[in-house]
């Protein structure tokens, strides 16, 4: 290595590693795109501090290299601003809250807020771990120490995703479409009471004809303690309003002798596999974890 | 409801419309006096309309209009 301010070699590897630590940022944006609050400015927003985590990672190893040995306490700076990525996400989401369909729910936005906080350090991890091979590898050919941090990389962003992919309401349950009766002023679905606001002659018939209904079906006794948990249905019922979008009312109610969860709404876009598909690609959220059987993480690429 | 009734979103009862004078015992909420059934269906949903609020009948034939 030169002697000097900053070597050639230092400036192909901290360019290398920003890359591929803010590509790590891009690529974990579009894999979980539904939990996004999609507008374009968000978007900026997290590709830039993503672009900082990676400038982080990226410039650790030159700075130890050059017997910088202080500059790495600005990693604590690094957590810091992490952190006030996941408290900014959560409070945009809890000041959106009231113009949405329904209420996504405390539990899930501190668990996509947490998602964001972690996304970050995927970056931060990516990118330092590419600069590490570079200076591991450190070999004569930039292009050689180019394509082997790459390589470190990707495989890292893809251990990194495997690992903190949660599961979803799909993989511990059945969704199932429901049969929506209304007796009078009460609405039933599969026979589950739901609700009595069907007070009005109006509701009973819009409900009766434009209503749709889903029932979820735990596979084993033990899940029923993560999907009776009132924020997971609150997320289910946010997702399922999401997608389809709510003319007028939405329920959902839980049937305790079997733990069967009904999710009922009047939407705008009726389609009932919309709907299924919705409710069963909500994620299970980290706070309602109370079992490792319930919630196993994927670290070796397991599916 | 348990736990539920303890989260978001709370519920507030707006109105009550009865039949029977008697059942008109005071409370925050509105209290019509319904001379017949007909009316009675229209006057709640009045209120339900004017408010954005939902209607809910109770098995002793009294209405409420309560929101979300």
């Amino acid at each position: 290595m030169k002697e000097g301010i900053i070597s050639s070699e230092h400036i192909v590897m901290i360019i290398t590693a920003v890359c591929v630590g803010t590509l790590a940022r891009i690529l974990t944006i579009k894999e979980d795109f539904r939990q996004y609050p999609s507008y374009p400015n968000g978007y900026l927003i997290h590709l830039v501090t993503g672009f900082v985590a990676a400038s982080l990672g990226a410039v650790a190893i030159p700075a130890l290299m050059t017997k910088n040995f202080v500059a790495v306490t600005f990693l604590t700076l690094a957590i810091q601003q992490f952190r006030d990525v996941r408290k900014s996400e959560r409070e945009s989401l809890k000041d959106i809250e009231n113009t949405e369909y329904a209420y996504r729910g405390e539990a899930y936005i501190d668990g996509i807020a947490k998602t964001f906080e972690a996304r970050n350090y995927f970056a931060l991890i990516v990118s330092f771990m590419t600069a590490l091979t570079i200076q591991i590898v450190d070999s004569e050919s930039k292009l050689i120490n180019i394509i082997s941090g790459t390589i470190v990389g990707a495989v890292v962003v893809y251990l990194l995703k495997r690992f903190s992919k949660g599961k979803t309401i799909g993989d511990i349950a059945e969704v199932e479409e429901g049969k929506i009766e209304v007796k009078g002023s009460e609405l039933f679905v599969d026979g589950i009471y739901v609700t009595n606001q069907l007070g009005s002659e109006n509701a009973a018939k819009m409900f009766s004809n434009e209503g749709l209904a889903v029932v979820i079906y735990p596979h084993e006794e033990h899940f029923r303690i993560a999907l009776d948990n009132f924020g997971q249905r609150q997320a289910a019922l946010f997702e399922a309003t999401r997608v389809l979008g709510v003319k007028r009312y939405h329920f959902t109610r839980k049937e305790y002798e079997k733990g069967k969860i009904v999710i009922t709404l009047v939407p705008i876009i009726k389609d009932k596999d919309k709907l299924i598909e919705a409710v069963k690609k909500t994620p299970l959220l980290e706070s309602v974890k109370k079992s490792h059987t319930v919630m196993k993480t994927n670290l070796v690429g397991k599916e | 409801m348990g736990r539920e009734s303890t989260e978001r979103p709370g519920y507030e009862i707006l109105s009550i419309v009865t039949l029977h004078k008697e059942r008109i015992l005071g409370g925050k909420q509105l209290t019509l006096f319904a001379e017949n059934v007909e009316q009675q269906k229209l006057m709640a949903q009045d209120v339900a309309k004017a408010m954005k609020a939902d209607v809910v009948q109770m098995k002793s034939g009294d209405y409420l209009v309560i929101r979300v």
